[in-house]
């Protein structure tokens, strides 16, 4: 009886431990979706609703004005053709793990958006909503299209993915090192995981700034 | 485990199946919305910065 016992409690406990695990592998690829999608909804119609009320805190001259983004909120929102007609993804400032469950999350210290320097933007590429899922797709003269609220931007992609270590931190650097710009310039910088499921690396992609135009000339050619 | 629960449950089988129903939808709950957030973050998925000192998630 003694031996029965041992089994059926060892049994029991792969099977509580078996369940354990294919629930956490529905959580990971699904759940964290649902409520990051939800969440991304949510901030975007939060900007729109902003913007259409005419609150919008005027930044209509890219200039390098020392003003910061309040940290976690939303202030822009991302579009990348390459990635779908309709993805579109807020930005928010800041790359805490809680921003980054919420939309794509700006580096605090890199430049704003459209101004002198280097615009630095961090998303998922797999979990909370796969933003970043077709990162590797992207190719040389791709578009990357943000809108403040006033102000249309079109950055074009300058290279392929580049793959890095984790502690490079001098791809969002100014002038990124290894983007090939040489001079100071606008750019935009994007980064994600690499492997897709992994985070032994980064792939990263650099960006400079093509066309502005205002919100009142209606959308971009890229769009 | 599961026979010592099944047995202390109250009412007939079908009572019983019904409160085991309500504990496992419990539980999945408690595990969605505490358990799995707390554990998420130690999977290499949030790992899409490059570092920046504490500023970035690990």
């Amino acid at each position: 009886m003694r031996t029965r016992l041992i089994v059926r409690t060892l049994s029991e406990i792969c099977v509580t431990v078996g369940a354990l695990i294919i629930l956490l592998v529905v959580y990971v690829l699904y759940w964290t979706s649902v409520r990051a999608d939800r969440a991304m909804d949510g901030e975007i119609d939060h900007l729109q609703d902003r913007w259409a009320t005419g609150t919008v805190t005027a930044g209509a001259e890219p200039s390098s004005e020392p003003r910061r983004y309040a940290s976690g909120d939303s202030f822009a929102i991302m579009y990348i053709p390459r990635f779908g007609a309709d993805w579109a993804k807020p930005v928010l400032e800041g790359t805490a793990t809680g921003t980054l469950k919420k939309g794509l999350g700006h580096y605090s210290r890199t430049a704003r958006l459209g101004a002198l320097g280097n615009f630095a933007v961090a998303g998922h590429r797999r979990t909370y909503g796969d933003p970043f899922k077709d990162f590797p797709a992207l190719r040389p003269g791709d578009a990357v299209v943000l809108t403040d609220g006033t102000t249309w931007f079109t950055y074009r992609v300058d290279r392929r993915p580049y793959r890095t270590l984790p502690t490079d931190t001098g791809v969002i650097d100014p002038v990124p090192r290894a983007s090939g710009f040489r001079r100071p310039g606008r750019y935009l910088t994007l980064t994600t995981c690499e492997p897709e499921w992994g985070h032994s690396h980064r792939l990263i992609t650099w960006a400079h700034l093509d066309a502005t135009q205002s919100v009142a000339q209606g959308k971009p050619k890229a769009l | 485990m599961y026979g010592w629960i099944w047995r202390h449950l109250p009412g007939n089988a079908w009572m019983r199946a019904l409160i085991s129903l309500v504990l496992v939808l419990a539980i999945v709950f408690v595990l969605f919305q505490y358990v799995f957030p707390w554990a998420e973050p130690l999977l290499p998925f949030n790992d899409v910065t490059v570092d920046e000192g504490m500023a970035g998630p690990r």
